[in-house]
């Protein structure tokens, strides 16, 4: 166990903080005044510059970084690490664990910038931060951030994790905006607002830093918001570029002034081509699509944009018009040099919530593969909107998924993705007797397993763990996760190793090491507790060891499971 | 989602007919789930007699005479038509080429219709005196729409066959459950997911828009889903819009008389509105079903990543 420091004000404040529910959601109350920066031992913290060229080779080429959300810029979540195989990962250890002190949402990945010592940058809800000796567990500063009254918040109190460039971490806010601390000192450097939280704008993703841009998205779909992707200045925060997923041109009348579309999960960017891949959720109101007809375009699905300006370049909608709060929201992976039959191919992969993986040519967003079903589909686009409650339908993937935020990964080596699904039926309604009082008939409500009928031929299975060939789209192994609790869904992402490994958490408090060819469980280890954040994996030249690092405590929307306030980090000698 | 013959039109079984006889009154006079075009009902089915449907017409064309551009109808409804008899060379094209605009064409006269009806307000007229989808409502529409023989010469002349023409209007008519979700902005409550009924366009232009979105949307979706794509889903991809495009044509023809010679009754123009609205209304979803939403079942098969 690393040392926990008796006294740190930002951990103090972050604790006083309560998420209460209101009528649309959450919001946050007990809210500090000011934002409030802990030092420690900052010395230990070496100064020394991310650049641009650190971060192309994050975690992909250079295995003692993992800079980045997804790795690297690519969202491949994939380390050249390779001292943890198939063969010794059963003495793989736990290192260390970090106590954050905040018993909140764990959904973040852990950042590691090389060095001596190897420095973690570490994010939870709700907008708690802290600079970590990534050797020791020892903490070196905190942060908590300043929320406003007022928030509106659909799912929990999220954030993913932190950008980083220069001297500078950068980390969006509830209140729909990005702080960037210096990273030496964890002292605010400057903030900006990118959308107004007092009508339900919020942001929860890890952004990315690309090229002299900080690049972010939008959350609120749930609101009547208007989605967005946007670019920032690093230095100051001033605006560079800004892009609305919901052009007038493609909606009816005035309806895509709140027709959603929120990026509300981590661009991928291909820094060759200079194209942002951007996951598009849900089209608003989720639910009745006759006020907003025609595909909703640029919903549900990937918008690909020019980093130098935002303009649009393609896009492909995975359920046009959907009614069925189908967001295409989990993290893109790009893939370079990708055989396909005779020819070689640079494409976009996207798993949905339709519970298929989408293989695109990245130049023009053209299909050129749709996976076999990740998950059951049983009943999927049959039910009618706006029946009585005598002619529900269970449906599977449920409004959850398939596949919701969970980052997928990929494995050069295996030329596989890995992607975590979820199984579980769901019934969306609308109920005649809302509808006319007039306050939620295009809301409706949704039924949550196990509130549902079971819808014939399921197969009683909530979640898996499925390996999936994006060039044939053969599904080529599934994990089911399985057990007689309503606690197996599965909320986090996956990693990959150049060893062949594939490393992901479960609900149920597992953190599970498998042979990424053939989806045999190699190694587990049982943290207490859900895991509802993806990981992350580095070499520490220093120590000769390779650590896996992961958050731990439940979250989201959904049978989020225990709180926990943990970051578990594993270890394994080279020698 | 509605089955289809290789015309890819609404296929109208025993129990289909037997349905739309009932909705429209006649249970006698032809055999209940004989076969029937609409040419053979005319003049069976009962018409107008309340008048009611006159009454909404007046309404309607007492607040837009002397607004509408007739030049500028006529001339984008003559574009418009010229652009549906191009339907069956669309289907015989397939899937479009990358950089296609074959289906923004098709829709660019039916763009500027619309634009022109949501400058002068006629949507809103049209929103504020007709019903709701009513099964009453629908009832009269498709009698009145049956019993005047001007409205469908008009798409027989361009290229939709008796066949067709009855198919239509029975799967509009059978579909009144779906019509019925379509509610008239007046109606939707504000406050829900904080959007604003301000924000929502009146009912018929949700329909027109409706269908010209998604005609817009052909030429990418098809170019990039080829993989998915059968023979059966282009078929139906030409049916859907053929039910679509005749109610746009319904619609935009109403408009022209009412900006020129007028010779719609009263009853007639609130039957050509209504029924080119749902035929709007249904033809959209039935393309969603159909095209846009492929399951495993309807999906060409995956090829290996050859």
């Amino acid at each position: 166990m690393a040392s926990i420091h008796e006294h740190d004000a930002a951990v103090e404040a972050a604790q006083k903080i309560e998420m209460v529910e209101v009528e649309d959601g959450y919001t946050l109350t007990n809210l500090p005044d000011e934002s409030i920066t802990q030092q420690f031992d900052v010395e230990q913290i070496p100064q020394k510059d991310v650049t641009q060229e650190m971060r192309e080779q994050s975690a992909k080429e250079d295995p003692t970084s993992w800079l980045m959300y997804g790795g690297g810029y690519q969202q491949q979540r994939h380390t050249s690490a390779d001292v943890i195989t198939k063969d010794n990962v059963g003495d793989l250890e736990l290192e260390y664990l970090v106590q954050s002190g905040v018993a909140s949402s764990m959904e973040g990945v852990p950042i590691v910038v090389p060095g001596d010592p190897p420095v973690m940058y570490q994010t939870n809800g709700p907008n708690h931060a802290k600079a970590i000796n990534a050797r020791t567990g020892e903490t070196l500063w905190s942060y908590t951030y300043a929320n406003p009254q007022g928030l509106l918040l659909c799912c929990d109190a999220n954030n993913r994790g932190f950008a980083v460039h220069g001297d500078k971490v950068y980390m969006t806010t509830l209140d729909s905006g990005i702080v960037a601390l210096n990273r030496y000192t964890g002292e605010e450097e400057w903030y900006t607002s990118t959308g107004d939280h007092e009508i339900g704008y919020s942001a929860t993703w890890a952004p990315i830093v690309h090229d002299g841009k900080v690049i972010t998205g939008s959350a609120g779909g749930e609101y009547g918001v208007s989605g967005f992707v946007q670019a920032l200045n690093p230095e100051d925060g001033s605006s560079i570029w800004k892009t609305n997923t919901t052009p007038a041109d493609e909606w009816a009348g005035d309806s895509h002034e709140h027709g959603a579309g929120t990026v509300w999960m981590t661009p991928t960017l291909d820094p060759d081509s200079g194209m942002i891949h951007a996951p598009v959720g849900n089209p608003g109101p989720d639910f009745d699509g006759t006020v907003r007809p025609g595909p909703n375009r640029y919903t549900i699905g990937t918008l690909t944009l020019s980093a130098d300006d935002g303009s649009v370049q393609w896009h492909y909608g995975e359920s046009p018009h959907d009614v069925w709060d189908y967001d295409s929201s989990a993290p893109k992976i790009r893939v370079n040099d990708m055989e396909m039959g005779d020819e070689t191919r640079d494409v976009v992969l996207s798993p949905g919530k339709t519970a298929w993986v989408y293989t695109m040519d990245a130049g023009n967003g053209r299909l050129l593969e749709r996976s076999q079903e990740t998950t059951q589909h049983i009943n999927m686009w049959k039910m009618v909107p706006h029946v009585d409650e005598d002619r529900r339908v269970a449906f599977v993937p449920g409004a959850h998924g398939g596949n919701d935020w969970q980052p997928p990964s990929y494995n050069p080596e295996t030329g596989l993705m890995y992607v975590n699904q979820n199984n579980a039926p769901h019934e969306i309604f609308w109920e005649e007797a809302q509808y006319e009082a007039g306050q939620t008939y295009w809301g409706g409500g949704l039924n949550d397993w196990p509130d549902v009928s079971e819808p014939q031929g399921w197969n009683g299975n909530l979640s898996a763990i499925v390996a999936v060939d994006p060039v044939s789209g053969e599904r080529v192994w599934r994990d089911w996760i399985s057990s007689d609790t309503t606690s197996d869904y599965l909320w986090g992402g996956s990693i990959t190793t150049a060893t062949g490994l594939t490393f992901a958490g479960t609900q149920n408090g597992n953190i599970v090491a498998y042979d990424g060819e053939n989806g045999d469980r190699l190694w587990q280890f049982q943290l207490g507790a859900p895991i509802c954040s993806s990981l992350s994996s580095w070499y520490d030249p220093g120590e000769g060891k390779q650590y896996v690092a992961v958050q731990v405590g439940g979250s989201g929307w959904l049978h989020g499971g225990r709180r926990g306030s943990t970051v578990a980090v594993f270890g394994l000698s080279e020698n | 989602m509605s089955q289809y013959v290789n015309d890819g039109m609404p296929e109208i079984g025993q129990e289909d007919r037997r349905q739309f006889l009932k909705v429209v009154g006649l249970t006698g006079a032809v055999a209940a789930g004989s076969e029937f075009t609409l040419s053979d009902l005319r003049g069976e089915v009962e018409g107008e007699t309340a008048g009611e449907l006159a009454a909404m017409g007046e309404a309607i064309r007492s607040d837009l005479v002397g607004t509408l551009d007739a030049g500028l109808l006529g001339s984008e409804l003559a574009s418009l038509e010229e652009q549906i008899t191009r339907l069956p060379e669309l289907r015989a094209m397939g899937v479009p080429a990358e950089d296609s605009t074959e289906y923004q064409q098709l829709a660019e006269p039916g763009w500027a219709i619309h634009e022109h009806l949501v400058e002068v307000g006629f949507f809103e007229s049209v929103e504020e005196h007709l019903p709701e989808f009513t099964p009453e409502h629908i009832g009269a529409t498709a009698r009145e729409f049956i019993n005047t023989a001007a409205l469908a010469s008009a798409l027989s002349e361009l290229g939709y066959s008796e066949e067709e023409l009855t198919s239509t209007v029975v799967n509009v008519v059978n579909n009144k459950e779906r019509l019925a979700m379509w509610v008239p902005t007046k109606n939707i409550p504000a406050g829900v997911e904080g959007f604003d009924p301000q924000n929502i366009a009146p009912l018929h232009q949700r329909a027109a828009a409706g269908t010209l979105l998604w005609t817009d949307y052909l030429d990418t979706y098809l170019w990039q889903n080829e993989v998915l794509l059968t023979d059966t889903i282009l078929d139906n991809n030409y049916g859907d819009l053929k039910q679509m495009y005749a109610g746009l044509h319904l619609l935009a023809n109403a408009a022209e008389d009412l900006a020129g010679s007028q010779e719609l009754s009263d009853a007639q123009l609130t039957a050509a509105l209504s029924a080119g609205a749902a035929m709007m209304i249904v033809g959209q979803e039935d393309l969603t079903n159909d095209v846009m939403r492929i399951t495993d079942e309807m999906r060409a098969p995956r090829t290996g990543g050859a």
